[in-house]
C-alpha cells in the first residue's frame, strides 16, 4: 500500500468540551444517523463517533449532551464510550500512534520499533510527547497481518515499516 | 403447572420459574450472586451451575426456567467441580479483607466459598487491585470498595430498573472494568443505600454503619418503619440497646426488598434520647418526679377542667390510638385530636414493579381514621390550642412539626400543659409536665399504611430509662381518672378487643398478623382514610 | 482450482469501481435471484454446503433457514466485517478489492431471508475501508442494486454501515447486535438465537464477509458448482491470510483442502530466510496451535478438526525456530484479557490470572504447579463455563501450547530464578487429588 500523507487530528480543549451544546450541522448529521435505525438507542455509537471526529475525542460534557440528545442517562453513556477502546477519554496529540503488538506483528520483530518509539519520543505507552505532537498507544491486532508491522496512525494504516520508514514518517508528519 | 425433578424429588411449580427458584421450592439451596429475585437475570457470575439430564453442559439455573419432565441435579460431581472452579476464579482477585469488611457474616462469598469452594486456592500472583477506589465515599450513603466488587451488576440494575435513576454503570472492561457514577459525581438518589443492600459482598457498604459492629452480634427484629404512611418491612438491627441498622425486609406487595435512606437511617436518633425521667416545672428550671405523682397530678387538672384537650399522634400504634378512643374519648369524654402533617413525597416500588407513594409523614394515620378519631391539620391543630383554655395533655411531643416550634411552645405560657416526650423540644422546655415517652421501637405494635394493610412492628428494644409506651400511659391515665379497667392490658390484648369492636379491624388476629406480611382492613373500611 | 474467484478483481485497474465489477459479471446473481423465491436462494446456498467463514464454520443455508417465515417482525441482516482475530486480514482483501462483491452476496443473503435493512458491522480501525464501501453502496444504488425496487423486482434493500470501536468481542454474533443497538458489547445468553431474537428482538442472521462474498458465486454457476471445489464437508473456494515467519506473507486463495504445506512453501515462497518451521496456528490465533510435523494436514474443517485444532478464519500464523513459545503464549493470553468483555467470572478472572502465569514464567520466576493451574483454568473457562466462546478462545491456546511444547514451560520453570522461593509453602489442595488424579 502506498504511503497516505496522515492529516493530524483537531482536538478540542477541555475547556472548549466542557459544556456542549450541538450545533445545527451536527444536528442535522445526527438526524441523517436517526434515520438509520428504528430505535433511538442505536445511533449512540455513530453520535459517538461524530463527536470524536469533530472535537478529537469525548469529554464528559460531550457525554452528557449526547446523553440529553439521544435520551439516554449520561452514567450509560459513560459505560458505553469506555467499552470500546477507541474513544479517547483524553485529549490526544497530533498523531495518535496505535502500535498493534500481537502476534503476526511481533514475529515481525515490532517490539524494535517500540523500544525505538520509546526512546525518541521519550514516552511510555498512553503518554504524549513533550511537544504535543505524538501519543503513543499500543492496540490489539489491526487487522493488516500480512503487511506486519503496522501501525495506525490517526485513521491511517501504515505498514512493512521498518526503523527508517518509521523516521522518516515521523519526520514528514512533524513538518507538516 | 409444571412438575419435575430436582435431586430425585418430585415437585410442581408455576411455569416459567426458574431452576433457582425452583429448587428453593424443593428445599435445595443453589448459590446465586448476579441473580436477585427482583432484578433482571442475567447469568454472569456462573456460580448457579446445574446438570440437567440430557443435555450436554451445565446449565445456569437463574436462566433456564423449568420444563415438564426436567431431571435436574444440583449436586452432581460435575456441578461440584464447576461451582469450585467458579468460587477460586471469584476469590482469586477478591482481597482477603474479612477481618475489616462489614459484609462479614452475611457475605455471599463467605458462605458460598465455605460450602461450595475449594479449602486453598492455587493463585499466587498478584491481585488486581484500583487504586483510589478502596474506600471510596461514592455516595453520602455508600462506600465503595472496588477490589472486593465480583461484577454481578446488581448495584447497575437496581438503578436502572428499581430506583430508574440509571446512576451507576461499569466502566472500562475485562478485568479492569469497575463500579462508578458518571463522571464521578455523588451516587445520591433516594434510595441509594439500597445498592449497598444488594451487593452481595462488602465492594457497596452503608457508610453509616461502617464499623459499627458485626452482623452476628445484632439482634435482627422485624419491625416497620415510621417514616411515613406506605409502612416498608424493615428489619430493626440492635446490640445491647443500641441501634446500628435498619435495612429493608421482603414484602413483594408493600415495598418489594426496598426502602428509601430516609427511612433507613430514621432509627439513628432512637439512640439519642435526652428525656428519661419525668419532670415537673417548678420555678425557673424543673425537678424530678415519680411516675405516680405526674400521673395524678396530670388527671387532677383534666378532672377539674371544663373541655381538657388531648393530642394524640398518628405515629402511635393501633392498640395506643384505641387505648386513647376507649379511655378518653368514650370513657373520659375528652376533646381528641390526631394531627396530620404531610411531608416529602416518599416513594417506594414493591417486588410488583409497582410504585407506591405517599405525601403523609405518618405511619398511621390511616389507623386513626379508622378508630373514628378526629384529624386535624396544622392550621387546626394552632387553632384548637389557641381557642382552648383548659389544660393540655399531649401524648407525643413529636406529634407534628408544628409542636416543635416556638408558636406551639406559647401556648404552655399561662395554661397546664403535660407532655410525653422523647426528647427536648421548645415545647418540652416550656411545658408543666413532662414524662418520657418510649419510643415506636420500644413497643409492639399495629400499623396501618395508607393502603389499608395492617400490619406489626415487633419490639426491639427495651424502654429507656423510666419511658413508658403511650398505650401503657393512658392505661395508667384511665385508672387515675376513675375509668374502670377490665384487666391489665398488653398490646395484643388491646388489639384483640379493637378487632371485635371496630369494623376494620374484624376478623383479624395478633397471631396471624405475625405470621403473615400483613393483613387488609375489612373491605367496608377501605374508602375511609 | 486455477482461476480465483473470490479475489479475481485482484491488481487490476479500479477493481472496487462497479463497471469493472459488472464486466466480470458482477449482479447478475443478483438479477437471477429476484426472480427466483427467497426458499429457492436458501436452497441454492444449502446445497453449495458453504460453511461460515467468520471462524464457526457453521453452514449458511442452515442458518438462514431458522429464520422464521411468518412473523410480522422486520427481519435483518447483518454483515459482520469486524474481522479483529489475531492473524485474520482476508475480510479487508476483499473490502478493498473488491467491495461489490460484499454488497452483492449481502444483497442476496437479505432477500434470502426476508430482510429490507442490512447493516454491516465494521471494526472502527477499518476507516478506508468504511469509505470504501460507503461509495460502493452509493455507486450500487445509482444503478438500483440497492435501494427502493431493485431491479425493478419490488424488492427493497437499505444497507447502512456501523462502525465499531475497539472491541473484538463484537466479533461474536450478540456482542455485535448488542453493539449496533448502543450498548456495551456483551454477548447474550442463547438461546434464544439470533436467527428468532436478534436485532431490536427482531429475527437476524449475522454472516462474515468472505461467507457473503461466496454468494454470489453460488446463485450465478449453481451449488453444486461450489460443492464441488474443496472436500466433501468443506466446500468451496477459501481465503488464507498467512502471516509471521514466511517469505511472502497475504491473502491467498485456495480451495478448502489445501494443505499447510502447500500454502506455506507453494503459495508463500517457504519459510523467512530459510528457516525451520516450528509450529503454526491454522485459523486465527483462537484455533489451538499445531506442530510443524503438521504441516501436511489439509487445511478445511474436518481434517484440522481431526488433527487437533479448528480451521476457524483461515488466518495461518506461521512460527520458525526462533520463537519462544512462553512469550508466544503470553503474547496471545494478554490479547484475551484485553478483550475480555468482563460479563462472566470465568474468562474475565481466567483470562488476567493466565497472563499472569505465562509472563511470570517468560521473566523467569515460573513455580511448580503453574503448568498444573494453567490446566485448570483452561479446563473451567471452556466447554459451556462462560456465556460466550471468547473463554475457549484462550482456553484452546493455553492447552495447545502446552500440550505441543510443554517442555519449554518446563524448562523455563525449573530454570527460574533462585530467587523465587520454589518452596513457597503453597497448602495443597484437596480436591487436586481427584482432578489430578494425584
Amino acid at each position: 500500500m502506498t504511503e497516505p500523507m496522515t492529516s493530524p487530528l483537531v482536538v478540542a480543549s477541555p475547556d472548549e468540551v466542557g459544556d456542549v451544546t450541538f450545533d445545527r450541522s451536527m444536528d442535522a448529521q445526527i438526524r441523517g444517523i436517526l434515520k438509520r435505525y428504528p430505535n433511538q438507542d442505536a445511533a449512540l455509537l455513530p453520535v459517538l463517533w461524530l463527536c470524536q471526529d469533530r472535537w478529537g475525542w469525548i469529554s464528559p460534557g460531550i457525554m452528557a449532551a449526547v446523553g440529553k440528545r439521544l435520551d439516554l442517562a449520561p452514567a450509560f453513556v459513560e459505560g458505553v464510550a469506555t467499552f470500546y477502546t477507541m474513544y479517547q477519554r483524553r485529549p490526544p496529540g497530533k498523531y495518535l500512534l496505535q502500535v498493534c503488538t500481537t502476534l503476526s506483528c511481533q514475529l515481525c520483530d515490532t517490539s524494535v520499533l517500540v523500544d525505538h518509539l520509546k526512546q525518541k519520543l521519550d514516552i511510555d505507552f498512553g503518554e504524549t510527547s513533550a511537544d504535543g505532537l505524538f501519543t503513543l498507544v499500543d492496540v490489539q491486532c489491526l487487522g493488516a497481518c500480512g503487511e506486519a508491522p503496522v501501525i495506525q496512525i490517526n485513521s491511517d494504516y501504515h505498514t512493512d515499516l521498518t526503523v527508517e520508514k518509521l523516521d522518516a514518517l515521523l519526520e514528514r508528519l512533524a513538518g507538516q | 403447572m409444571v412438575t419435575l425433578t430436582i435431586d430425585g424429588r418430585e415437585i410442581t411449580v408455576a411455569e416459567g420459574t426458574n431452576l433457582v427458584e425452583a429448587a428453593a421450592a424443593a428445599g435445595v439451596e443453589v448459590p446465586t450472586y448476579c441473580y436477585h429475585p427482583g432484578l433482571t437475570v442475567v447469568g454472569q457470575c456462573r456460580i448457579c451451575f446445574v446438570e440437567v439430564e440430557g443435555m450436554p453442559r451445565l446449565v445456569t439455573a437463574c436462566s433456564t426456567p423449568v420444563q415438564p419432565e426436567m431431571v435436574v441435579l444440583t449436586a452432581s460431581k460435575r456441578v461440584r467441580e464447576a461451582r469450585a472452579a467458579v468460587m477460586e476464579f471469584l476469590l482469586e482477585n477478591h482481597p482477603l479483607d474479612c477481618p475489616v469488611c462489614d459484609q462479614a457474616g452475611e457475605c455471599g462469598l463467605q458462605d458460598y466459598s465455605v460450602e461450595h469452594g475449594l479449602d486453598s486456592t492455587h493463585m499466587v500472583d498478584e491481585r488486581r487491585t484500583n487504586p483510589g477506589r478502596e474506600r471510596h465515599l461514592i455516595g453520602p450513603h455508600v462506600v465503595q470498595n472496588q477490589n472486593r466488587c465480583i461484577h454481578c451488576t446488581r448495584c447497575i440494575r437496581f438503578t436502572t430498573e428499581i430506583s430508574e435513576t440509571a446512576d451507576l454503570t461499569m466502566k472500562s472492561r475485562g478485568n479492569h472494568s469497575y463500579i462508578d457514577t458518571f463522571d464521578g459525581r455523588p451516587f445520591d438518589n433516594p434510595w441509594s443505600a439500597c445498592a449497598a443492600d444488594v451487593c452481595p459482598v462488602g465492594a457497596l457498604t452503608v457508610n453509616e454503619f461502617r464499623f459499627r459492629a458485626r452482623v452476628w452480634h445484632l439482634e435482627e427484629t422485624r419491625t416497620i418503619c415510621p417514616g411515613c404512611s406506605i409502612g416498608c418491612n424493615v428489619s430493626l438491627g440492635h446490640l445491647n440497646g443500641v441501634v446500628h441498622r435498619f435495612v429493608p425486609r421482603e414484602n413483594a406487595e408493600v415495598n418489594g426488598w426496598w426502602m428509601c435512606d430516609y427511612g433507613r437511617f430514621l432509627a439513628e436518633p432512637l439512640n439519642d434520647r435526652t428525656i428519661d425521667v419525668p419532670l415537673e416545672r417548678f420555678g425557673d428550671g424543673e425537678r424530678r418526679i415519680s411516675w405516680d405523682s405526674a400521673l395524678a397530678e396530670v388527671a387532677r387538672w383534666l378532672r377539674e377542667a371544663p373541655k381538657p384537650l388531648v393530642i394524640a399522634s398518628a405515629n402511635m400504634s393501633n392498640e395506643a390510638l384505641f387505648a386513647v378512643r376507649r379511655n378518653l374519648v368514650e370513657g373520659a369524654r375528652m376533646d381528641v385530636i390526631v394531627p396530620v402533617s404531610e411531608g416529602e413525597t416518599r416513594r417506594i416500588k414493591n417486588g410488583r414493579g409497582a410504585w407506591f407513594s405517599s405525601n403523609d409523614a405518618h405511619p398511621n394515620s390511616t389507623g386513626a381514621r379508622h378508630l373514628g378519631l378526629a384529624v386535624a391539620d396544622a392550621a387546626n391543630l394552632e387553632s384548637y390550642l389557641r381557642d382552648g383554655t383548659g389544660p393540655v395533655l399531649v401524648l407525643d411531643a413529636h406529634a407534628h412539626p408544628w409542636l416543635a416550634s416556638e408558636g406551639a411552645a406559647a401556648i404552655s405560657a399561662d395554661r397546664q400543659v403535660a407532655v410525653l416526650a422523647r426528647y427536648r423540644t421548645p415545647l418540652v422546655d416550656a411545658a408543666s409536665m413532662v414524662m418520657p415517652l418510649a419510643s415506636w421501637a420500644e413497643t409492639d405494635g399495629t400499623y396501618t399504611s395508607s393502603t389499608g394493610r395492617v400490619q406489626l412492628a415487633h419490639k426491639a428494644l427495651q424502654p429507656v430509662g423510666q419511658a413508658r409506651r403511650a398505650w401503657e400511659v393512658v392505661f395508667h391515665l384511665a385508672l387515675e381518672l376513675g375509668i374502670e379497667q377490665e384487666r391489665a392490658v398488653t398490646p395484643r390484648i388491646l388489639f384483640a378487643e379493637m378487632a371485635a369492636e371496630v369494623g376494620a379491624f374484624s376478623g383479624m388476629t395478633w397471631g396471624r398478623l405475625m405470621a403473615e406480611p400483613g393483613m387488609p382492613v375489612h373491605e367496608e373500611v377501605v374508602g375511609v382514610g | 482450482m486455477s482461476d480465483p474467484i473470490l479475489l479475481r478483481a485482484r491488481g487490476l485497474k479500479n477493481s472496487r469501481s462497479l463497471s469493472t465489477y459488472c464486466r466480470l459479471g458482477g449482479y447478475s446473481a443478483l438479477e437471477k435471484a429476484l426472480s427466483m423465491t427467497p426458499a429457492e436462494v436458501i436452497e441454492e446456498v444449502k446445497a453449495s454446503g458453504i460453511r461460515g467463514r467468520g471462524g464457526a464454520g457453521f453452514p449458511a443455508g442452515v442458518k438462514w433457514g431458522f429464520v422464521p417465515r411468518d412473523t410480522a417482525k422486520p427481519k435483518y441482516m447483518i454483515c459482520n466485517a469486524d474481522e479483529s482475530e489475531p492473524g485474520t486480514f482476508k475480510d479487508r482483501e476483499l473490502i478493498v478489492v473488491d467491495p461489490h462483491m460484499v454488497l452483492e452476496g449481502i444483497a442476496l443473503a437479505s432477500y434470502a431471508i426476508g430482510a429490507n435493512t442490512a447493516y454491516i458491522y465494521i471494526r472502527g480501525e477499518f476507516v478506508d475501508e468504511a469509505q470504501i464501501l460507503g461509495k460502493a453502496i452509493a455507486e450500487a444504488r445509482r444503478k438500483k442494486y440497492l435501494g427502493e425496487d431493485m431491479l425493478g423486482s419490488g424488492y427493497d434493500l437499505d444497507v447502512h454501515i456501523h462502525r465499531g470501536a475497539g472491541a473484538y468481542i463484537c466479533g461474536e454474533e450478540t456482542a455485535l447486535i448488542e453493539s449496533i443497538e448502543g450498548k456495551r458489547g456483551l454477548p447474550r445468553l442463547k438461546p434464544p438465537f439470533p436467527a428468532v431474537v436478534g436485532l431490536f428482538g427482531c429475527p437476524t442472521v449475522v454472516n462474515n464477509v468472505e461467507t457473503l462474498a461466496c454468494v454470489p458465486h453460488i446463485l450465478e454457476r449453481g451449488g453444486a458448482w461450489f460443492a464441488g471445489i474443496g472436500t466433501e464437508r468443506s466446500t468451496g473456494p477459501k481465503l488464507f491470510c498467512v502471516s509471521g515467519h514466511v517469505e511472502r506473507p497475504g491473502v491467498y486463495e485456495a480451495p478448502m483442502g489445501i494443505t499447510f504445506r502447500k500454502i506455506i512453501e507453494d503459495l508463500c515462497g517457504g519459510m523467512r530466510g530459510g528457516r525451520k518451521l516450528k509450529a503454526f496456528i491454522p485459523g486465527g490465533s483462537s484455533a489451538p496451535v499445531l506442530p510443524a510435523d503438521l504441516i501436511d494436514t489439509a487445511a478445511d474443517f474436518e481434517s484440522v478438526a481431526q488433527a487437533g485444532s479448528m480451521l476457524g478464519s483461515g488466518g495461518l500464523i506461521v512460527m520458525d525456530e526462533t520463537v519462544d513459545m512462553v512469550w508466544a503464549l503470553e503474547n496471545l493470553l494478554a490479547f484475551y484479557a484485553h478483550e475480555s468483555c468482563g460479563q462472566c467470572t470465568p474468562c474475565r478472572e481466567g483470562s488476567d490470572w493466565a497472563v499472569d502465569i505465562v509472563r511470570r514464567i517468560h521473566r523467569g520466576q515460573g513455580r511448580q504447579g503453574d503448568i498444573e493451574t494453567l490446566h485448570r483454568i483452561a479446563r473451567f473457562a471452556s466447554q459451556g463455563m462462560t456465556i460466550c466462546p471468547l473463554g475457549d478462545a484462550f482456553c484452546g491456546p493455553i492447552s495447545s501450547f502446552l500440550e505441543h511444547f510443554g517442555h519449554e514451560f518446563e524448562e523455563a520453570i525449573s530454570k527460574a530464578s533462585s530467587m523465587t522461593a520454589k518452596a513457597l509453602p503453597i497448602l495443597p489442595v484437596q480436591s487436586d487429588r481427584e482432578l489430578f488424579g494425584l
